[in-house]
């Protein structure tokens, strides 16, 4: 018998053999939003981030999801009062998806679209830069997501009348592995 | 046989002139994008979304897919164009196609399975909330905002009734001083009263402990609550006696001392979350 049709009818017979979509999971993560106020500065940081990425035909599908009342920014009352101005008793998750090229990882910058579901809203963002380093059996990822507070319809909140600033970037960090 | 020639010579110059005209037609006819929208396992994907967005002009085309996942954009200018695919449940996938004038092109998008918060071990309960929970921390937040500013507001009228104290007590026979601190002291009490009933009537939130300056400033509530309380009571004492003619004894003799205890842990507990939003 042909060695081709051979193959082909093991691959027929037994799927298991046939070349399988790779997976990804993200193992550690430190997201941490930053808001600025003329009087101060807060940052509010989690480590409650879940990912996972699938790989087909040469494209990967990545999924990252976190709690917004996961966030710590060293006060409760904040961060309590934070989660009503997103909305976050509503939409207790922010999602985070993005579709890249598997070949992607071979270069140093990543350029992601990412499509962001925050506060009841869905937002893309093009292009967003994340450097990407591979480290023996790891892939770390670190990069700024430029949120604003106007792209998901949230009042800012003010202190003594004065509103905080519009963008809350939004630090990322985090520490993949192929499965 | 005049006639029959006649004839042929009018319908071959209608057929040069229909032949002359078809391919003007077909010049200026748009071009067209179509395809097959199907899942990486081949089914059709009906009722999937898809945009044809001209990538110069930025002039977009909506299709829907039909049951057999099949959709059709035309009369479109030639160039270059993305066409972008959604559908529920799966991953959104787009792809690029350039179309000459008059040129059909055929584009068929796979669209792979997308990942789901279940997928992450997230579950539904997790991932959804509700307007109840909302409206608990709209509540919680309005009760507050209100405690934060009727308490600010009352640290003016409790900081004067402290600065009257010289005048009315002491040796200070003078009862005017003694009504205006009284006065003062009445008005500080309410708001002061007020105020700490939206905090503690403001909803308490599931699952959270309090962290941070929050912490001192419950706890400073420990002293100036009580305080708030007994130095009214030490401050009546001491009114009746120096109505009396008698000078201020036994225990409302405390009323001064307690009563700058309370105002420096009301303003302590103020300063403590003066720097939140």
């Amino acid at each position: 018998m042909d060695k081709t049709l051979l193959l082909s009818f093991l691959l027929l017979m037994f799927p298991g053999l046939a070349p399988t979509d790779s997976q990804w999971v993200l193992e550690e993560s430190t997201l941490t939003y930053h808001v600025s106020h003329p009087l101060h500065q807060t940052d509010g940081v989690t480590h409650a981030a879940k990912g996972k990425g699938v790989c087909h035909a040469g494209q990967c599908d990545f999924l990252i999801a976190v709690p917004v009342k996961s966030f710590d920014s060293g006060d409760s009352n904040r961060d309590l009062h934070m989660i009503q101005v997103v909305r976050g008793g509503q939409f207790p998750m922010i999602a985070v998806r993005t579709r890249l090229p598997e070949d992607a990882s071979s270069s140093a910058i990543l350029l992601a679209d990412l499509e962001v579901q925050f506060a009841g809203q869905t937002v893309q963002y093009k292009q967003i830069a994340f450097q990407h380093v591979v480290k023996g059996a790891d892939t770390l990822i670190t990069g700024t997501i430029p949120l604003t507070l106007t792209d998901f319809k949230i009042d800012p909140p003010s202190l003594l009348a004065l509103p905080v600033k519009n963008e809350i970037p939004v630090r990322v960090e985090m520490k993949w592995r192929e499965m | 046989m005049q006639k029959v020639k006649k004839g042929i010579v009018a319908h071959c110059i209608f057929v040069l002139l229909f032949s002359a005209l078809v391919p003007l037609r077909a010049q200026d006819a748009g071009s067209t994008i179509s395809g097959a929208i199907v899942g990486v396992t081949g089914a059709s994907v009906a009722n999937a979304k898809v945009t044809v967005k001209n990538l110069v002009t930025g002039q977009s085309f909506e299709a829907q897919t039909d049951a057999a996942g099949r959709y059709n954009v035309t009369n479109l200018a030639p160039g270059e164009y993305e066409v972008g695919v959604s559908a529920e449940g799966y991953s959104t996938n787009t792809m690029k196609v350039t179309v000459a004038a008059g040129e059909s092109k055929v584009a068929d998008v796979t669209l792979a399975g997308a990942l789901s918060l279940q997928d992450l071990g997230i579950s539904s309960d997790q991932a959804q909330g509700t307007a109840a929970d909302q409206a608990r921390l709209n509540k919680r937040s309005h009760m507050l905002m209100l405690h934060q500013r009727i308490g600010l507001i009352a640290a003016v009228p409790l900081i004067a009734t402290v600065a009257t104290s010289f005048g009315a007590g002491g040796r200070s026979t003078s009862t005017t001083d003694r009504y205006l601190h009284l006065a003062l002291g009445s008005a500080a009490g309410d708001l002061y009263f007020t105020s700490a009933y939206f905090a503690i009537r403001a909803p308490g939130i599931h699952g959270t402990h309090s962290r941070g300056p929050i912490r001192v400033h419950k706890a400073l509530a420990w002293i100036h609550g009580p305080g708030m309380i007994l130095t009214p009571i030490l401050g009546a004492i001491a009114f009746d006696q120096k109505s009396k003619g008698e000078k201020v004894h036994g225990i409302a003799s405390l009323h001064g001392p307690v009563a700058v205890v309370t105002a420096l842990a009301y303003c302590a507990a103020i300063a403590s979350v003066s720097f939140k939003f």
